[in-house]
């Protein structure tokens, strides 16, 4: 009889690459792979060639080579951006079945850098296949990336569910409160960008059309990344410096890969997936005290709320209402200030957990430069990442000692 | 159809060559599967909703409803030229979905475009021997 792998292991670090944002010199993929990892070594004081196993999305083993390590366990995983949270559930299963003690979990991304870099250093291969379904019956159409795609669930949702465009202008408001406490924020002031600082829900409406309903202000920034997070079965986190964020349930599931084959426009598989993260950890959306919930899109956030039980269908957004998802607010949602106004690289999944991490171990960022701080005292959270076109999803429900 | 200067599908000789063929000919042509009835799309070698192998082809009506849609405001190589322009996912009316570029409608006024809205199939030269499907609200 398998063993229910609740606690088995834990986050017992997580840190960032030595920029993240716009990085005006440019950096490779691996570069900031690299930094990542080594500064999360530094943190958890786990040595680069004790480290057992390790996962990323796409280019595992080039990273392991790259290190010069030989992993026995590796995780490719990638499926957009919740392949982190995939991560994290494949490496605890690892642990409880006692296959390894110490992963990583690793993320660079060169949103913005590759620009400079004309396409080059991104790590991924290029090109895609001509006969794919996607390649013969949506590209003829001129869908030009993901807001292309997932205003159609806007579209739908405000028809289904009478939600307005102003429902979910109040998440990007919101979210940008947050980021005004977080100094790395991309949008944190007018001094870190020219469009930083507070917004309001006209500003939102206002902004410029990207893909009719999403205004640029309802999308996420694209910007360089680089993050990792350590795994670790619960005999060496115990044995660490630094705190532990037990996993307490994890899982996956997806709808899809073409958005072609959406079934309901207005839901996602994070029901799926959170329903059996609950599960695992014994634990129901009540339990919760804060979320991270992936926000590539207004719309992406609103419609996971619902997934992940925390308000009723078809009103996704009134978790952000009345301040309550904001600084000071009851439950605490996407404190880094998100892929909307933190920073998002692409595939935003590391982003979520490395907050969630600083979180629940009490050392988000708090008091610079005189802020208020956007540390919470929330001992729980629920984390979804979304990934491809509202296709994939991955949850984890993490608990601070 | 010389200066079709958009993207241009790729069709696989092996599955999905006689919706091409169809569409060559005017015809929208679905694949169903014989043991469940069912329509799907895209074009597969099983059938996803009961597994079955056994697909048949058959001519559909060119039929259907608007099930949601955007209005891209961005967009790449020759559809940068047509922005803004309607992107919707088509319910067929023998079932399942297709994509396309909506036609007939006001894309500077996406208020008067409505879900549910009835659509007719048209296809549009892109070479000699790639016919594109576009959907048309007609009512």
């Amino acid at each position: 009889m398998p063993s229910n792998p609740s606690m088995a292991g834990a986050l017992v670090g997580a840190a960032e690459s030595d920029e993240i944002g716009y990085i005006e010199a440019g950096k490779t993929s691996m570069m900031l792979h690299i930094e990542a990892i080594r500064n999360v070594a530094a943190q958890t004081g786990i040595k680069i060639s004790d480290i057992e196993g390790i996962a990323s999305p796409g280019n595992a083993n080039q990273i392991a080579e790259y290190l010069g390590i030989h992993p026995k366990w590796t995780d490719t995983t990638s499926v957009g951006g919740c392949s982190f949270q995939l991560h994290v559930h494949k490496a605890l299963a690892a642990i409880n079945s006692g296959i390894l003690d110490v992963a990583v979990v690793s993320h660079g991304e060169t949103g913005y850098s590759q620009r400079k870099n004309q396409g080059k250093g991104t790590g991924r291969a290029r090109g895609g296949d001509p006969w794919a379904p996607d390649a013969q019956f949506s590209a003829p159409y001129g869908v030009a990336g993901a807001p292309s795609n997932y205003s159609h669930a806007l579209t739908r949702h405000m028809h289904q569910w009478g939600s307005t465009k102003q429902d979910f202008a109040q998440i990007a408001v919101t979210t940008r409160d947050w980021a005004t406490l977080n100094p790395r924020a991309v949008m944190h002031s007018k001094e870190t960008h020219p469009n930083g600082g507070p917004i309001t829900i006209d500003d939102v409406l206002n902004s410029r059309v990207i893909s009719w309903p999403l205004n640029l202000l309802d999308c996420c920034l694209v910007t360089d990344h680089g993050g990792a997070v350590v795994v670790a079965s619960a005999e060496v986190a115990n044995s660490l410096a630094t705190k532990p964020v037990w996993i307490a349930g994890a899982g996956e599931n997806m709808s899809h890969a073409n958005m072609l084959e959406m079934g309901d426009f207005t839901a996602t598989s994070a029901k799926a997936s959170g329903e059996t993260a609950y599960r695992m950890a014994g634990m129901g959306p009540e339990d919760m005290e804060m979320a991270m919930i992936y926000d590539s899109f207004t719309v992406t956030a609103g419609i996971t709320a619902e997934m992940l039980g925390l308000t009723p269908r078809g009103e996704g957004p009134s978790l952000w209402a009345n301040g309550n998802a904001g600084p000071g607010g009851k439950f605490p949602v996407n404190t880094n200030g998100g892929g909307l106004s933190f920073s998002h690289s692409g595939m935003y999944g590391m982003m979520l957990l490395i907050e969630a991490y600083r979180q629940l171990s009490g050392t988000a960022e708090d008091a610079v430069h005189g802020l208020p701080g956007k540390q919470t005292d929330a001992k729980s959270c629920i984390l979804n990442g979304t990934g491809g076109s509202l296709s994939h999803t991955g949850t984890l429900v993490l608990v601070a000692d | 159809m010389a200066d079709y200067n958009k993207p241009i599908p790729d069709p696989d000789p092996y599955v999905t060559q006689p919706f091409w063929d169809g569409a060559k000919a005017g015809k929208l042509m679905l694949p169903r599967c014989t043991s469940c009835n069912r329509v799907h799309f895209y074009p597969r070698m099983i059938c996803p909703h009961c597994h079955s192998s056994s697909i048949e082809w058959f001519e559909a009506s060119g039929e259907g409803y608007v099930h949601t849609f955007a209005v891209q405001h961005r967009a790449f190589g020759g559809w940068a030229d047509e922005v803004p322009f309607v992107t919707a996912y088509i319910d067929l009316k023998e079932g399942d979905r297709m994509f396309t570029v909506l036609r007939g409608v006001d894309a500077q006024n996406p208020e008067t475009i409505k879900v549910g809205s009835k659509v007719k199939v048209e296809f549009e030269p892109a070479t000699d021997e790639v016919h594109i499907p576009f959907w048309r609200v007609v009512e």
